[in-house]
């Protein structure tokens, strides 16, 4: 069988850096692995380079397991953007850890090539390891803090349930196996049994597991606790990468796996979006820390996500796949401006932002922009994310949902303005101005470009957002 | 009509540039600070001056059209043009402006991202008035709202973090609410086609292929009480007070006189344009809501002790008598509507101005502490005389030509409801006046006696500005009523409108047929 190794280029090129890391990190004195951080960094810069200029030709690999189609194409570039800012963040980060400096640098490599894999895995089996590997490295990076109880706590809890929704997802595998005779999506598609009880069960199984990777109600539990124990790096990464790649997969499934428009399945799934996006929002408004304010605003979008996935409709997958790349832009921007304030005042809480548009007025800007955006307010990319998912629902004849979701939009901006009243109306305790590095501060304007780009020249996003479903439906 | 010279784009991009040029200037350069900003609000003044004197009413329609596609897959494209209508809400809401940055010359800290806020609220704006894309319309409808938060917040008096927050909530509650509406519209708007946000497709849609009466009525409520909280409908307008009062005067000038007609203006283009059918069933009680405001916010006026709450509810007391003239649905009430928009816009402006110059210098806004100012200020207390003789409706003062033209078409429609909003006006008149002997006349305390006037023909150029065109369209409403009664006639002619009419002449063979 002949292999074209060009379609497997993004994921070749992150498992290489993962191998130079892991051996370099053998003979690197441990007061230099910042050398590694670096290493890693460049190699996602070029694993992207490749990944972006590629132009072989999409295709499948080993008898259609691994496909890489314009779908799994457009995801791997937020998993690469989230992986970087990780990476960035994680520079002086690792400095603070007494051991495995260097192996953070490889399990956050090696869970993004587990985000790779998954969004191209059409079958079954190659879903589950990519997902496994994905997850297993995030167990590890959020108990990273050894001495910190919270941080082994959070890895622990996220260990449990997260094998638990492993265990789900392997029952429902194995129904479906049962019931079909196949791992793979096309195969499962085209059975004969595929409307027995047993598929059916299968695929609530299989939902039920990716229900809780993307943090939907009532699978959410826990969210909060994993972001606010994990070292900061590893909760952006996971509420971006992580949730891109299961939305990523969640959707391919939905596609090419589930028979035609299946209106049970849609209908739980709208019941779920409007409970999620409710208990996001509604939640996230008394939180006074930081962390836990962006993990119960990350359910919130959850929801809008899972309403565009409800209908089922090519407009609601695109928006989707819109929804999520500006969701990363502006998510990434919120967390790193959220790290490095947390770096200098040593506080994870919402008071630490208080007059930091006086203490350094470009991280209060960037982080104005991107919680806007997060909000939902135009001219930035999170309005058409909203705007799209808006009208998906709308055209599908939810009109109940649509106005959940559109009260929710103000509930969000509550939330949000108050953090940037803290930014901007109080006075700071400390007057001292915040050294940021020049690699943050290029990052942050990418950051703040693409968001504000992305929210007033929506054009050629959202056509790619349209190749990516059109090739999911096979056109 | 296409134009050769994209003047819509201009004005809209001129506010933008200067905020993004704001953006990367150091911020103690305080001085060009400010001369970009009038630079980016006085080059949009001269354009729509050209714009109202171009447009050509003799044609009529929407003039000065650009179409540029934007997002083709969704049917959104970047559409502006104005009609009669938009031509004199460009400008008033370009007069506005440059007179707002002319007053934000009073602002002592952080002026920079002031301005940078300042300029994109009037680049939203701009954006709603000449937007002739449902899309775009939402999008500066929104982006003309978020502003009002940190402008409000940082900037602002009194109780501003709460009033902040509940302008900006409350304002962007109605504004989802009317998305929703404008979207089940979308999928309307081409059967069996690829619906489209053009504005103009969708109302040339509406005669040949009417949405169902039964869909406009169930629609119309969501655009109305969506739109209609900004407008501000009673019983929605509880924002508006506490936002005017809390916001810096220059931010309220821009808000009453301007955002507030935002709202009445896109029931009028959105709600009343595309669902005929559905504005004739609702509007009767928006006429009992409008009255409401008039009668309502002029008594809870009366009841204030501090200047800008006696104007803010004053604001939402007038801005009745525009949602009454829309509801009588003839071209002759939308006409009087649109000119008190105009007239009133100007009117409150110049009250804020005042206020705000007032407050700056004797540190409070209370009747009971201030008096006897026109000592002190003559020039201020002659324009605030100015402004309460046309708040008023006095004749020869702009607003005068509109509130006679609203009561005079709503007669025949609602002849309780106009006798009930003529009482309206004598409430005005006494809170008015009794604001302008309580501040400006009588003992003035030792403690005010050295306040300065505006002195420099360069301080006192914004409120001039104001008053000479409130003194322009008193004496020569004409120059302004011509286009608007061209835009509200095509604006109605729908034939829908044309059956209404016919359905108020009570027909003689029903009394016929019932001994």
């Amino acid at each position: 069988m002949i292999i074209h190794w060009p379609l497997l280029g993004f994921e070749l090129g992150i498992l290489c850096t993962a191998i130079f890391v892991l051996v370099a990190d053998l003979i690197i004195p441990s007061e230099r692995k910042e050398f590694l951080g670096y290493a890693a960094a460049i190699g996602i810069a070029f694993s992207t380079m490749y990944h972006a200029g590629f132009s072989g030709g999409f295709g499948s690999l080993f008898g259609g397991v691994f496909v890489l189609d314009p779908f799994s194409w457009f995801f791997k570039f937020i998993f690469a953007m989230a992986a970087f800012v990780a990476v960035l963040m994680s520079w002086h980060y690792v400095e603070r850890l007494e051991r495995g400096r260097g192996e953070f640098f490889l399990l956050l490599l090696l869970s993004t090539l587990g985000m790779g894999l998954l969004v191209s895995a059409r079958d079954f089996l190659l879903l589950f390891v990519a997902l496994e590997l994905m997850t297993i490295s995030f167990y590890v990076m959020t108990a990273y803090l050894r001495m910190e109880p919270t941080s082994v706590e959070a890895g622990l809890k996220y260990l449990i349930l997260g094998g638990l929704a492993s265990a789900t997802l392997v029952m429902g595998m194995a129904f479906l196996y049962g019931a079909t005779g196949s791992t793979q999506f096309a195969d499962i598609q085209k059975s004969t049994n595929i409307l027995s009880p047993l598929a059916t069960l299968g695929f609530l199984f299989v939902a039920a597991a990716l229900l809780f990777k993307v943090a939907a109600f009532p699978f959410h539990f826990w969210v909060p606790d994993v972001y606010e124990g994990a070292p900061t790096p590893v909760s952006a990464f996971l509420s971006v990468g992580s949730k891109a790649a299961a939305f990523g997969v969640f959707v391919r499934i939905l596609v090419e796996a589930v028979p035609g428009v299946d209106n049970v399945l849609l209908m739980i799934l709208s019941g779920l979006a409007a409970l999620t996006v409710v208990y996001g929002n509604l939640v996230a408004m008394p939180q006074t820390n930081t962390k836990r304010l962006l993990a119960y605003s990350s359910i919130g979008h959850a929801g809008y996500l899972l309403m565009g996935l409800a209908t089922g409709s090519a407009l609601g997958l695109q928006g989707i796949v819109f929804y999520l790349l500006a969701y990363a832009f502006a998510n990434l921007g919120a967390w790193l401006v959220f790290f490095l304030v947390e770096e200098n005042t040593g506080d994870a809480g919402l008071v630490s932002f208080a007059g930091l548009s006086k203490r350094s007025p470009l991280l209060a800007a960037v982080m104005f922009v991107s919680l806007l955006s997060l909000a939902g307010a135009p001219p930035l990319a999170g309005f058409f994310g909203k705007f799209v998912i808006l009208l998906s629902v709308v055209q599908r004849g939810y009109l109940w949902l649509a106005i959940i979701g559109a009260m929710m939009i103000i509930v969000s901006l509550y939330y949000y303005l108050l953090v940037v009243k803290r930014m901007y109306l109080e006075e700071p305790k400390d007057q001292a101005p915040f050294p940021v590095t020049l690699a943050m501060r290029v990052v942050m304007v990418v950051l703040v470009i693409g968001t504000v780009g992305m929210g007033i020249y929506q054009e050629p996003f959202l056509t790619s957002a349209q190749a990516a479903v059109r090739a999911l439906f096979g056109g | 009509m296409m134009s050769a010279t994209p003047i819509l784009s201009l004005i809209l991009l001129a506010p933008l540039l200067g905020a993004l040029s704001l953006v990367f200037m150091p911020r103690h350069e305080v001085t060009w600070v400010r001369r970009v900003s009038v630079a980016a609000t006085l080059f949009p003044l001269i354009l729509s001056i050209g714009l109202l004197l171009g447009y050509d009413v003799s044609v009529g329609g929407f003039q000065f059209l650009e179409k540029y596609p934007w997002v083709p897959s969704l049917g959104i494209s970047f559409q502006v043009g104005v009609d009669g209508i938009n031509v004199v809400l460009v400008l008033l809401h370009a007069i506005c402006a440059f007179t707002g940055v002319l007053i934000s010359y009073a602002i002592p800290v952080r002026v920079k991202e002031y301005y940078i806020f300042y300029l994109l609220l009037i680049t939203g704006v701009f954006g709603v008035f000449t937007s002739l894309d449902l899309f775009f319309f939402y999008f500066f409808y929104e982006m003309a709202v978020i502003p009002m938060y940190p402008l409000i917040g940082i900037w602002g008096s009194g109780d501003k973090e709460y009033a902040g927050m509940k302008l900006t909530l409350y304002l962007t509650a109605g504004a989802v609410l009317g998305l929703v509406g404008l979207l089940i519209v979308y999928f309307r708007t081409a059967p069996g086609g690829t619906p489209t946000f053009d504005f103009l497709a969708i109302q040339q849609g509406t005669f040949a292929n009417p949405i169902p009466a039964p869909l406009q009525r169930f629609v119309f409520p969501f655009l109305l009480v969506g739109f209609g909280v900004m407008a501000p409908m009673w019983p929605f307008h509880s924002w508006s007070p506490i936002g005017h009062a809390a916001a810096p005067s220059a931010v309220s000038m821009l808000h009453a006189g301007v955002l507030m007609k935002l709202g009445s203006y896109a029931i009028l283009r959105l709600a009343i344009s595309i669902l005929p059918a559905g504005a004739m069933y609702w509007l009767p009680w928006v006429a009992l809501l409008a009255l409401m405001n008039i009668i309502y916010g002029g008594f809870v006026a009366m009841a204030q002790k501090d200047m800008k709450f006696i104007i803010g509810y004053s604001s939402s007391s007038h801005m009745g008598y525009v949602l009454l003239g829309l509801a009588v649905l003839t071209p002759m009430g939308v006409t009087g509507a649109v000119l008190l928009m105009f007239a009133h816009g100007i009117m409150t402006a110049l009250a804020f101005a005042l206020i705000g110059f007032v407050y700056d210098r004797a540190h409070t806004r209370m009747v009971s502490e201030l008096g006897g100012l026109a000592k002190a200020m003559p020039f201020v207390a002659f324009a605030f005389v100015v402004m309460a003789m046309a708040s008023s409706g006095l004749p020869g003062l702009g607003n005068f030509a509109a509130e006679v033209i609203i009561f005079f078409s709503a007669w025949e429609k609602y002849p309780v409801h106009t006798i009930l909003a003529v009482f309206g006006v004598i409430i005005t008149t006494v809170y008015m006046l009794r604001m302008v002997r309580g501040v400006f006349f009588g003992e003035i305390s030792s403690r005010f006696v050295k306040l300065e006037d505006a002195q420099t023909p360069f301080d006192r150029m914004p409120y001039a500005i104001l008053m000479v065109v409130l003194l322009v369209i008193g004496v020569w409403p004409t120059l302004l009523l011509k286009p608007i009664q061209k835009g509200a006639t095509e604006l109605l002619s729908h034939p829908t409108f044309a059956t209404e009419s016919r359905f108020v002449e009570v027909p003689p063979s029903e009394s016929e047929g019932h001994p």
